[in-house]
């Protein structure tokens, strides 16, 4: 008996279900990958981190210095940066050269940890909190290790995006 | 109960076929009737391995016309609709199999999965509570230490809880004799990661130290450090603090 009932529905009934599985599973694997492909955080999450990797990398350009690598150097500061910020190491490069060629220093920096504050994607402005620890080398005495808060703004450029601004973040400026 | 479905199975076939006969070969059907038995030996269906003798005749019978029929007349319904589905069941399984794969690529991208500052709420809840905990755990008044265990239970989680005990141990051994007031202020925080309830803050703080003992004094100091956070319950928990120490 069951040998009858099992005779040719059974297998096209299994091919059935597993196509309409198949087919469920296509539809609902389409529409996560349509999801996933349309998903309009993800594009400034994207920036978001662009603008992240660009800060920390110009926060730690800035940040390095070696007197034997002058041109170098300040090259990287031009190129890290836009703006006033630029302007201002344009016209004070003759004046740096100066004094790192006298006091014949090694500046290094690591970025310890970074984070985007603000981003504004629309007009490409981002603000950047970077926590560095520098290191710097004279010819005489111990390397001098020190850590630093940094505070930059970013702008973006056709070249990606750059320091606009950096400085430290101000410390026990409340009255207390 | 099976002799009816069966019925009603042959019924379906015959009719198909007297379809299909009319408009391509006609006369065919009738003449196979005889040949039923012998068809049902060669055909590989599933019913061949079984014991013929265990069904009862009529059945056998009704079967064996039936499948006598099919693998001339009726190739369509028994072969190609199998391997249609096959293909499709193949091919659908297929896209779907590829298309979660590149969703999950999409998402699982690490500048995907953070959601910090793509999702604003989020980010300033955990940005807003963390550094009232940070404020909390890291103040400590010499007259008021039950608060700053309190706020030590009420903010940390974890590991965090070892690491503040550690951090604060000089403080609190210092506390009393010194007239200490250690007072904790966040000035700035960004939210490195956020991953649903998961995340990592960047903290610059600044701490005032105040020792009221034989003379006034108060100094000011700079912190710098990350904290991993937890989510419960609604609420961002401290569960690790990183010093970046080397």
């Amino acid at each position: 008996m069951a040998r009858v009932r099992t005779t040719k529905n059974p297998l096209v009934v299994a091919a059935i279900v597993l196509t309409a599985l198949a087919a469920g599973s296509a539809a609902r694997g389409g529409w996560s990958w349509y999801e996933a492909g349309h998903d309009d955080s993800a594009g400034y999450g994207q920036t978001r981190d662009d603008a992240l990797a660009a800060g920390e990398q110009a926060v730690q350009n800035l940040n390095t210095l070696d007197h034997q690598k002058l041109d170098q150097g300040l090259d990287s500061w031009e190129d890290s940066t836009t703006g006033d910020l630029h302007q201002q190491l344009v016209d004070g490069r003759s004046g740096f050269e100066k004094q790192i060629q006298e006091a014949k220093t090694v500046s290094t920096a690591k970025v310890l940890s970074g984070a985007v504050t603000e981003l504004d994607d629309r007009t490409g402005k981002a603000s950047v909190m970077v926590a560095l620890r520098i290191t710097v080398t004279a010819p005489r005495g111990k390397p001098a290790v020190k850590e630093s808060r940094m505070l930059g703004r970013l702008t973006r450029t056709s070249e990606g995006w750059k320091l606009s601004a950096l400085g430290q973040a101000p410390v026990g400026n409340t009255a207390g | 109960m099976s002799t009816t479905r069966h019925l009603v199975n042959r019924q379906r076939r015959l009719a198909t076929v007297a379809a299909a006969e009319r408009t391509t070969a006609p006369p065919r059907r009738k003449g196979r009737a005889g040949e039923d038995d012998q068809q049902s030996v060669v055909t590989p269906d599933l019913e061949e391995s079984s014991d013929p003798r265990d069904a009862d005749r009529t059945e056998e019978e009704e079967a064996g016309e039936a499948r006598g029929e099919q693998p001339r007349t009726m190739p369509r319904p028994r072969i190609r609709l199998p391997v249609v589905l096959c293909a499709l069941t193949v091919l659908l399984g297929a896209f779907a199999a590829w298309s979660f794969t590149a969703a999950d690529g999409l998402r699982g991208d690490a500048s995907r999965r953070n959601t910090a500052l793509t999702d604003i709420g989020r980010t300033s809840e955990v940005k807003g509570q963390i550094s009232e905990a940070v404020g909390a755990v890291f103040s400590y008044n010499y007259a008021a230490t039950v608060k700053s265990e309190q706020a030590a239970r009420t903010y940390l989680v974890g590991k965090a809880v070892q690491q503040h005990k550690d951090m604060l141990a000089e403080v609190r051994a210092q506390a009393p004799k010194q007239k200490l007031v250690l007072t904790t202020t966040v000035t700035e925080s960004g939210v490195e990661l956020l991953d649903g309830d998961r995340a990592r803050l960047l903290i610059f703080a600044d701490q005032s130290n105040t020792r009221t003992g034989k003379s006034d004094e108060t100094t000011y100091a700079a912190a710098m450090f990350a904290v991993d956070a937890v989510r419960r319950g609604g609420t961002w928990r401290i569960s690790a603090i990183d010093t970046f120490t080397q």
